[in-house]
């Protein structure tokens, strides 16, 4: 929803956009329950390093920084990137959200101190995205905290796995737009950008917090939850793709082959996810990436079902949401390669 | 915890808005002590609350927790298993096409 108001700080009327943000519960009195004592000499280290913020001074605005026209942007490209950066601050506030709220509900100390550290982060980098937004005249909306709001459950696992997962795929996807922009310079369209490299060490050591909290029960990982994190998995990288696919001004933009950079982006989460999970996608497997196409062609075939109406249109859903299911799991049978998890867990961005 | 009426309830909340380069979150804090349980809906009285570029605001109001039934709440278990990509973000939103 975008409308125009009258932002009283610059006099200047500004279109506003409206976040959403989602709003959970979880099992909060088994949070309280965690036990980080396994992993007591990887903690300790963490939660120390965190405290110290080494990214404390990186959120500012300095003469690297440079000028920056969004009107100059093509129609295309602008829409692209303000879809990016709209998304990217509605997750770091959603993230914002939930660990506060997992800070707040809790009383085991460890995992309080974790979760208020990682809060403290995402509302940095929240507030520092939504100031590359003001430069384009685009101002948020907070309304939605007066509106009625239903709170969704997820247990605490799916969170670990989720966040997990969303954590080091949000590292791998900035170091590698960070590393390309390094060699070429001329299509760093956005100042931002210049910001990724020490940004994304705060994704990694979020990463590394969950690999703990799973590793804290061996149960995490093993028995009926080595299907579930394959879901995750394989939803997660197939959601990434096909997102990643219908941005294609963005990725020309900055001079990326999409089918390139996805590859990169998600083998690169794998060989770090060998961390904690016993499993791993079979990128090499010539079947995974038919897979993902297939997927990606059926989402789009069932979005443009969405859109319109009447009888034949809710056959069409119908038939839409059954092929994609179908692929879907297709692409969840194909058989992943297992993983020998190291005893400890703990690395450093080295990418 | 009823199994099909819902229940109301009313509870002293804190906003607090901050709207900064440091900054940008919101929070409400039930000073009840009231726990927010799978499927409950949360609705803060009064005007919506704006924070200008630069502030934080802070303020006491009143919130409805309407507490969700028996049945809800085992629904909102389930179906949250489904919900779960929201928390997953891929720099992009969920549309396939703009």
């Amino acid at each position: 929803m975008k409308d125009l108001i009258d932002d009283n700080t610059t006099d200047m009327a500004m279109e506003e956009t409206l976040i959403s943000p989602r709003f959970y519960t979880t099992n909060y009195k088994e949070l309280d329950k965690i036990d980080v004592s396994r992993v007591r000499s990887e903690w300790d280290p963490l939660v120390e390093e965190m405290r110290s913020d080494p990214n404390k001074t990186h959120f500012k605005k300095t003469s690297d920084w440079d000028d920056f026209d969004f009107e100059n942007l093509e129609p295309g490209l602008r829409k692209e990137f303000i879809d990016f950066l709209v998304s990217s601050l509605t997750s770091e506030f959603s993230g914002c959200v939930l660990y506060k709220e997992m800070k707040r509900q809790g009383t085991n100390e460890d995992v309080c101190e974790l979760f208020s550290l990682m809060a403290r982060d995402e509302a940095r980098h929240a507030g520092f995205i939504n100031d590359a937004l003001r430069e384009a005249n685009i101002a948020v909306n907070l309304g939605f905290l007066t509106r009625k709001k239903k709170y969704t459950y997820f247990s605490p696992k799916f969170i670990y796995y989720a966040t997990y997962l969303s954590e080091k795929i949000g590292y791998a996807r900035y170091i590698t737009i960070y590393r390309h922009l390094e060699k070429n310079p001329d299509s760093r369209f956005h100042p931002i950008f210049k910001w990724f490299e020490k940004w994304c060490n705060d994704e990694f050591r979020h990463g590394e917090a969950f690999a703990l909290l799973m590793r804290t029960d061996p149960k995490l990982t093993s028995g009926i939850n080595v299907y579930w994190i394959k879901f995750f998995l394989v939803a997660v990288y197939a959601t990434m793709y096909v997102r990643d696919h219908a941005r294609p001004e963005f990725h020309k933009a900055i001079g990326v082959d999409i089918d390139w950079y996805d590859d990169k982006v998600l083998r690169m989460t794998t060989e770090i996810s060998r961390q904690v999970f016993p499993i791993e996608i079979d990128h090499d497997n010539p079947k995974w990436l038919i897979g993902l196409k297939r997927v990606k062609r059926d989402m789009l075939f069932y979005a443009k079902a969405k859109q319109t109406k009447g009888f034949i249109a809710f056959l069409k859903r119908i038939y839409g949401a059954s092929r994609l299911g179908i692929s879907f799991v297709r692409l969840y049978l194909i058989p992943a390669k297992k993983n020998k998890v190291p005893t400890t867990s703990r690395l450093q961005p080295s990418y | 915890m009823r199994i099909l009426i819902k229940k109301k309830e009313i509870a002293p909340c804190t906003v607090e808005i901050s709207n900064t380069f440091e900054s940008l979150h919101a929070h409400v804090r039930f000073n009840n002590g009231a726990i927010i349980y799978p499927g409950d809906e949360v609705l803060v009285h009064g005007r919506p609350i704006k924070a200008p570029y630069g502030k934080i605001v802070k303020e006491d109001r009143e919130a409805t927790i309407l507490r969700a039934t028996a049945l809800e709440r085992v629904w909102t278990k389930i179906i949250g298993k489904l919900e779960f990509m929201e928390i997953c973000e891929f720099s992009f939103t969920e549309e396939v096409s703009l």
